[in-house]
């Protein structure tokens, strides 16, 4: 089947986020940062998730349909709208309390809750195509290589608000980064070697999502650990790094979809 | 109630008339199908060679994965008669449904972006009439009617084939509800998960 770009960029966009948001929420307990970060930050994820949205939208022929699907309320598409809808509001509300200055627990609670749902979907999104028809997408190492590439995006992500806000300090960030870049490596390689698609498309799996998505934003958070002057451009050389990576997972995943029969050449 | 085909391909001369009634019936654009008939084969070792036809529609899948995928119903199962059928009003074009069908079996509708596929001529049968399909049939190779009544016609010919010679195509836990009768004397079946090829040929995987 053709690559899916607006499914690709709905999947890595609100996967990003919600890792994003993930950081947002840790620092919430670990309190690290000092300036407008977690503001930002969260209003980047909010972005992200909606840009994500958008172009998923850009998919669909009739999207005046939609409302229909509430009447079917179990299907991947309507999971997945619900958990977007519900990290956007979680996650405006946290800023809307962050502004107002609330209670703290009030605070923690909605960045927990927009992490959690913002992390579920980075997975999720990666279920829906979990099919018995398709061969190489039939295994939950979909949805963990779905989640687990953007890992490292949504952390770098985080750090270069950070950075460019001027905190010191987020060497635990950079370590959180090499532990994306490693659960980036690791997920995308067991989905590659286990379907088959890293052995037909090499350059895709080998060179984009294990090296490029994984390996980079390892290294870059090995070297940021210790907040060199060049965190920032660490960061975004991370970012930019795993974004090509969560692109080159979900490009292979489309080109290597495989029916038992395609009778009628429509895919 | 479970209506559905029963093929007979030791009596399909691979004519395409079904092909062309169903087109002509529904209306289908050119390069779009809702049946089409394809050659599988020829395979064995020379001189003994098999070819067999094997027309393809909906297989009217008992566990529909086209049902379960779908966002927003338009892809359901009529409830009166049992038929998996698309409401395009209710379409909204994501193609998942066409993602999911494992024989690639659902058509998509250029001209009003919706997904679409075999009917069983619901028009047709909900008036007392066959299918386009098995009316046009001119070997006689094509039964419809319900599988829960042992006088319909898909019953009888079931029960009057031998019971090696029935078929399905290749189970991935969607139940296809569609019957194939195909002897040994003419040709060995395929599992059609192994079968490859473009266009209207196919052949084993490795020959
Ligand atoms: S053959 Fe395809 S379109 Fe027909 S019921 Fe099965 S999955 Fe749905
Ligand atoms: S393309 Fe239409 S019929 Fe198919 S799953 Fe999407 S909404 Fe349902």
């Amino acid at each position: 089947m053709e690559i899916q770009w607006s499914l690709v960029l709905f999947t890595v966009l609100t996967g990003g986020a919600g890792w994003a948001l993930g950081c947002v929420a840790v620092d919430e307990f670990t309190q690290k940062t000092k300036n407008d970060t977690n503001f930002i930050a969260a209003i980047v994820a909010i972005v992200l998730a909606a840009v994500g949205g958008i172009a998923s939208v850009t998919h669909l022929s009739h999207p005046e349909n939609m409302l229909a699907a509430l009447s079917h309320p179990t299907s991947g598409i309507f999971t997945e709208a619900l958990l977007v809808g519900l990290t956007a509001v979680f996650a405006l509300v946290y800023v809307i309390l962050l502004k107002r200055n609330a209670a703290a627990s009030a605070r923690k609670l909605f960045a927990v809750l927009a992490a959690v749902f913002g992390i579920v979907l980075a997975f999720a999104s990666g279920a829906s195509y979990m099919m018995d028809a398709q061969t190489a997408w039939n295994t939950p190492l979909l949805p963990l290589a779905y989640g687990g590439t953007t890992m490292p995006l949504g952390v770098a992500v985080y750090l270069a608000v950070a950075l460019a806000k001027h905190e010191e300090g987020m060497g635990q960030y950079f370590m959180l980064l090499l532990v994306g870049g490693a659960v980036a490596a690791i997920t995308g390689l067991f989905y590659g070697v286990a379907t088959g698609v890293a052995s037909q498309e090499p350059l895709l799996m080998w060179g984009l999502v294990v090296a490029v998505g994984g390996v980079v934003p390892a290294v870059c958070g090995w070297l940021g650990r210790k907040m060199p002057p060049s965190a920032l451009a660490l960061a975004g050389v991370a970012a930019g790094a795993s974004f090509a990576g969560c692109v080159a997972l979900r490009c292979a995943m489309w080109a290597t979809s495989a029916v038992v029969n395609n009778f009628f050449g429509m895919l | 109630m479970r209506n559905a085909l029963v093929v007979d391909l030791d009596r399909c001369s691979g004519c395409f008339s079904c092909e062309v009634a169903c087109k002509m019936e529904n209306g289908i654009a050119l390069g779009s199908y809702y049946n089409k008939v394809l050659t599988v084969g020829p395979f064995g070792e020379f001189p003994k060679l098999s070819q067999y036809f094997l027309p393809v529609a909906c297989q009217q899948c008992e566990n529909a994965p086209c049902v379960h995928v779908c966002p927003t119903g338009a892809s359901y199962r009529d409830p009166d008669t049992n038929v998996v059928l698309v409401d395009k009003a209710k379409c909204i074009g994501c193609k998942y449904c066409m993602m999911a069908c494992p024989y690639g079996v659902r058509s998509w509708n250029q001209e009003e972006k919706v997904v679409e596929k075999c009917t069983l001529c619901g028009h047709l049968t909900s008036n007392g009439e066959l299918p386009a399909c098995v009316h046009n049939c001119p070997g006689g190779a094509r039964f419809y009617g319900d599988l829960d009544d042992p006088s319909s016609d898909v019953s009888k010919a079931l029960a009057a084939a031998e019971p090696d010679a029935v078929h399905t195509l290749t189970d991935v836990g969607n139940a296809p509800a569609t019957s194939y009768i195909l002897s040994k004397r003419y040709a060995e079946w395929q599992d059609s998960s192994t079968l490859q090829g473009a266009g209207r040929y196919l052949q084993k995987k490795g020959e």
